[in-house]
């Protein structure tokens, strides 16, 4: 009988075992070494045992009744010092044994982020029993904290654990989503919502800068400077291979110890299985190829043939009550397209990827009962293009059913906010429809929903109809794109009422059909999330423009134009100088605008830094010709020079213009402010303009002067230059909340009507808390792009990736 | 399976009941009395209106009710309770959206030496807060959780209500520790079963079922899922979770090999899928998986059956 020794006792090690001891029961003589004090266990079931939703005694795979009865020697908890190939002997510490045939199954330890502090007691990885216990133990204390690191498989899992054995929990993820490997951003935002759901805190984006505590881990710090309390810290950023004693056997080791298809390795007689092998320089982390491998290996020892392929992989989380899938390949790449259903009611998102008329990928959250028949498809890389219009409702489905486009109003709550402009909420409608309004007049008459500015029409025509079904027949309405069939303003109060903040969130409550949108609605989403949410969303450089996205005019020859902001259209000899040289310097043309501004066209996109921060240099910031944003406030001479004057006009325009800058807004804003009725700054045809008057001060709104022509409109005559810009500032702010994007001003107040503009603006109280939000707006968004953009690292976006105008050198 | 003999268990719930709307009142579907045949006489000779007795408040106030003590109360068989020594109850109504499809109600008798919890949490101000239970010996653990509450996620009420799922817990009061533990371990309390009580409008609550090993609630329990989400558009069940004192753990782990799975009618687990009611079954052990008797619970969600939970004693 031949002397098989096994080091390592776990669950690859374990079915090898089965599948020898059914092959061929008498074979060979077995020892197996472990480490750990105990047999083989279903260590990926740790994860409930954690929690508490299962007991060890259900994950043991093999007792010591197995093992007895199946003969063999069990060596638990003697760690193995070294093997000698050469003498074919494996010593542990208890003494050496002799081999024929030598199974590394050692498996991997946890990545330990080696960061200060990361030896600290208090401090533990989840990889084994130990670890468990150390965890349950911490939750024991009531009140105690843990910071996960991690926002992986095996993370989210402890994390979820830990939060039910009663612990505040905190995961840090340095990704922007979670379970980046498994699932796409839509996904890993519908993950992090359920656990916050459990009260589990996810920080993204998190960096680890160091662990602290007296004598054990008591505080997790941030690069960010966030200060995370603890008393507990679980490390769960990857697994390393376990390959030292490999190694220092001299096994052939890369990244783990190296096998062929029958998981032999280089030495002869030594063979490995399990999470520390390498494979064609793969490394395997999930249970599935391990099982495989182990198939194989059993049928090398025995001699029989066999071969080990890889395979694709699905994945599930073990958090009770989420329900996640995800398998195959859904990275972005050309010639993929994508199947996308949402149902932001039940929480459920579903994509397909399919590349060549096959399925090559899917991620499912919320409804995952096909995952399996969509990974089979996977697996069998079939044609799909004869049922790729159901494909998404899965095998049971034929018929082609559409998304509900209710069902984003369905899912509010009664308490979600309907109508702004006078606070009714969903469940004020649905009272008065059960009360007996039945159409849109009687609910503005009985609620005053919709009454004001209109915007939320689309949004109670679509509570009259899921609260009265087909009784009720919503008007045709322009959606956004074909990602959506909610309009601008459906998109815009949802928004705001079920306190969106993210574009995965817009993408996923409002039910977009597509995975991410499109170049029609990633602008106006954009938009809109940094005008209602200044403080949570981040703007989204590839959601806008060119323009905006390179802060320059792109012109017809695809070089830029520059131009520097000169407040309210006054500049300095030196301002000129600057402007001159960089001219100069830059080859640019020079043109003076009709908004009062030097406007230098011509210059290259790689020199776009170098300029900027020329006119830094100079003490001017960007203009921002190519914005949707202020532009400029022209202004004529005014009281200090102009015999008409009849108040400081440049002054307002300069103290106004250095108030907005900065600001995004629905579309361009341009102003002006003119001395006296002669008005030679011709600010009645702005967006906002302003006439000074003996008096004080004529402010108008709504004029235009280009595609279309009009008149401004008077908002308020005021006394004072303050409240002249109070009331500007206010009225901006007010089209920056309600207006869709793309409205210019005079549009916006067309469908809402200058009189409700002038109610909510007269209520003193709505008035500054508007100038309040716009202000906070700024205190995020008043920055120079330019200034931000003229350093090394940023600067090398400009930079042209390759001149394909040059023919290659021979 | 075969029918294995133990010896008698003495079990912390005496009886089991549900009852079904017909019309304007509530009517006995079937019910587990062991034994207590003068208090089943009494129950089969009434009915409930909306309000009336136990089942009927669970019904109008469209909450689970706890009931100790008898005596002076609304309830409607004071005197046949007495006589059986019964003296507790606890009320749990299925309800499908705003529909009442039954009120199951169990039966306990006080007694010193009957250990377990049957415990209603509702959500007040964020907090799962304890409504009522009924503790029997378990005095201290009673005193322990008047005293506790949870908040999202935490422990195995504030699991099941932000899981929205039932949930087992396994060895409440050793080794592993949860929010009450320690008091539970000297109650003697092992596993531990929530699951979420959907009623009408928007209050949250979730039932427990601590079972005490030596006067067990039950001797098995299972988890079944039959939301189409999780098994596709035909009406079935897959096992989640599960333990047995003689099978030990019922579950499977799905990267070896698929849950065991079962369509209505299939059983008695199918029995209820196909109902939509809750299902008693006693006195056959070989349809009960060999145990005496066997309950098996609905709960509803977006208009049909989400999770079967049974318990077997």
């Amino acid at each position: 009988m031949q002397k098989l020794v096994v080091i390592g006792a776990g669950m690859a090690s374990g079915r090898m075992l089965e599948h020898l001891l059914d092959a061929a029961p008498d074979a060979f003589e077995i020892t197996v070494f472990n480490a750990e004090p105990r047999g083989n266990y279903n260590r990926i079931m740790l994860s409930p045992v954690l929690s508490g939703e299962k007991s060890y005694a259900e994950i043991v795979t093999h007792d010591d009744a197995w093992y007895a009865a199946n003969k063999v020697t069990c060596r638990f908890g003697e760690k193995v010092l070294s093997v000698d190939p050469s003498r074919k002997v494996v010593v542990g510490e208890k003494g050496e044994v002799a081999y024929d045939k030598l199974v590394f199954g050692t498996g991997s330890s946890a990545f330990i982020i080696p960061c200060p502090g990361h030896d600290l007691p208090g401090v533990v990885a989840f990889r084994d029993l130990e670890d468990t216990t150390a965890m349950v133990e911490a939750a024991g204390k009531p009140g105690s904290k843990a910071v996960v690191i991690g926002g992986g498989l095996l993370g989210l899992e402890a994390a979820a654990a830990l939060r039910l054995r009663g612990m505040e929990v905190t995961v840090l993820h340095i990704a922007s989503h979670l379970m980046e490997r498994q699932l796409d951003p839509a996904a890993g935002y519908l993950l992090k919502k359920d656990l916050e759901k459990r009260g589990i805190t996810v920080l993204l984006e998190a960096s680890t800068r160091e662990i602290i505590g007296n004598g054990r881990a008591e505080q997790v710090n941030l690069a960010d400077g966030t200060e995370l309390p603890c008393d507990i810290v679980v490390m769960a950023v990857g697994i390393r291979p376990a390959v030292t004693l490999a190694q220092d056997s001299g096994i052939p080791c890369g990244r783990a110890i190296k096998v062929d298809a029958q998981m032999r390795t280089e030495t002869p007689d030594v063979f490995a299985v399990g999470e520390c092998v390498e494979y064609n320089g793969n490394l395997f982390g999930l249970v599935a190829p391990l099982y495989d491998q182990a198939r194989v290996l059993a049928k090398t020892l025995v001699g029989e043939p066999e071969t080990f392929a890889m395979r694709e992989l699905s994945t599930k989380l073990k958090v009770t009550g989420c329900d996640l899938f995800s398998a195959g390949d859904f990275a972005d790449a050309p010639g993929r397209e994508d199947i996308v259903y949402r149902d932001p009611a039940r929480g459920i998102y579903k994509r397909l990827v399919i590349e060549n008329d096959r399925l090559i990928g899917a991620v499912m959250y919320g409804d995952t009962a096909d995952g399996n028949w969509f990974f089979g498809l996977i697996k069998e890389g079939g044609d799909i293009s004869e049922m790729r219009e159901t494909l998404i409702f899965g095998p049971s489905y034929q018929g082609g059913a559409s998304a509900d486009p209710l069902s984003a109003v369905a899912a509010l709550p009664p308490d979600a906010e309907i109508c702004g402009c006078n606070g009714v909420c969903k469940g004020d409608i649905v009272k008065a429809i059960e009360a007996g309004a039945s159409d849109l007049g009687a609910i503005r008459a009985t609620t005053k929903a919709s009454a004001s500015c209109g915007t939320c029409t689309g949004l109670v025509e679509q509570v009259l109809s899921v609260t009265l079904g087909d009784d009720f027949v919503i008007p045709a309405a322009q959606p956004v794109c074909g990602c959506t069939d909610l309009t601008h303003e459906d998109v815009r109060r949802l928004i705001k009422t079920a306190e969106l903040k993210s574009q995965e969130a817009v993408w996923q409550e409002l039910g977009w059909k597509t995975r991410n949108g499109c170049h029609v609605c990633r602008p106006a989403v954009n938009y809109y999330l940094l005008a209602d949410w200044p403080l949570d969303y981040r703007d989204d450089p590839q959601s806008r423009f060119v323009n905006e996205r390179n802060h320059a005019n792109i012109q017809k020859d695809g070089t830029y134009s520059v131009m520097p902001r000169m407040w309210g259209g006054m500049t300095t000899p030196e301002e000129l100088i600057a402007i001159a040289e960089a001219a100069k310097k830059y080859d640019a043309v020079v043109k003076v605008t009709g908004g009062q501004r030097i406007d230098l066209l011509g210059v290259k996109k790689e020199d776009l830094p170098a300029i900027w921060y020329d006119l830094n240099e100079a003490g001017m910031v960007s203009g921002h010709a190519y914005t949707k944003g202020l532009r400029t406030v022209k202004t004529c001479v005014g009281s200090d020079w102009c015999r008409f004057g009849t108040q400081d006009s440049t002054g307002l325009g300069i103290r106004l213009e250095k108030k907005l800058w900065g600001s995004w807004t629905p579309h361009k804003v341009k102003l002006a402010v003119s001395g006296c009725p002669r008005n030679c700054a011709e600010a009645t045809c702005k967006d906002v303009g302003i006439i000074c008057v003996d008096s004080g001060y004529q402010v108008g709104v709504a004029g235009a002067a280009g595609m279309d022509v009009k008149e401004t409109e008077r908002l308020v005559d005021v006394r004072t230059e303050d409240e002249a810009i109070e009331w500007t500032t206010a009225f901006i702010q007010l089209y920056r909340e309600t207006a869709r994007y793309l409205d210019r001003p005079y549009k916006w107040v067309a469908k809402v009507g200058l009189d409700w503009v002038k109610e909510v603006l007269a209520d003193d109280a709505e008035r500054k808390a508007l100038v309040d939000r716009f202000d906070v707006s700024q205190s995020v968004y008043q920055v120079d792009p330019w200034a931000e953009r003229a350093v090394p690292d940023a600067a090398r976006r400009f930079q042209p990736l390759a001149d394909l105008t040059v023919e290659a050198a021979e | 399976m075969d029918t294995v003999l133990d010896a008698p268990v003495k079990t912390f719930i005496q009886v089991t009941e549900y009852w079904i709307p017909e019309g304007d009142r509530l009517v006995l579907a079937t019910g587990n009395y062991g034994g207590l045949a003068a208090f089943e006489e009494a129950t089969r000779a009434i009915s409930f209106g909306k309000g009336e007795g136990l089942p009927g408040k669970a019904w109008a106030e469209e909450r689970p009710v706890v009931l100790k003590g008898f005596d002076g109360s609304y309830f409607k068989r004071i005197e046949a309770a007495a006589e059986a020594g019964l003296t507790s109850a606890v009320a749990v109504p299925v309800f499908d959206g705003d529909t009442l499809r039954a009120v199951l109600v169990v039966l306990c008798g006080d007694d010193a030496n009957r250990t377990g919890a049957i415990e209603v949490w509702h959500e007040a101000d964020g907090l799962l807060m304890l409504d009522d239970g009924y503790y029997g010996a378990a005095k201290h653990f009673e005193w322990v959780s008047q005293h506790t509450h949870f908040p999202r996620g935490q422990g195995l009420p504030g699991g099941v209500w932000s899981a929205e799922t039932p949930m087992l817990f396994r060895d409440l009061g050793s080794g592993y520790r949860f929010i009450r533990a320690d008091s539970a371990g000297k109650a003697g309390l092992t596993t531990g079963l929530g699951l979420p009580i959907p009623v009408p409008g928007d209050k949250t609550f979730v039932l427990t079922l601590l079972s005490a090993r030596g006067t067990p609630i039950a001797r098995r329990f299972e988890i079944w899922d039959a939301r189409p989400v999780k098994v596709g558009k035909d009406k079935a069940a897959i096992l989640v979770d599960g333990i047995c004192e003689r099978e030990g753990a019922l579950w499977t782990d799905d990267t070896q090999e698929p849950p065991r799975r079962i369509a209505a009618n299939q059983g008695n687990v199918g029995r209820v899928l196909a109902s939509g009611l809750p299902e008693i079954f006693a006195g056959s052990p070989k349809l009960t998986e060999g145990y005496d008797a066997m309950v098996a619970l609905p709960i509803y969600d977006d208009g049909a059956i989400a999770h079967i939970v049974a318990w077997y004693v």
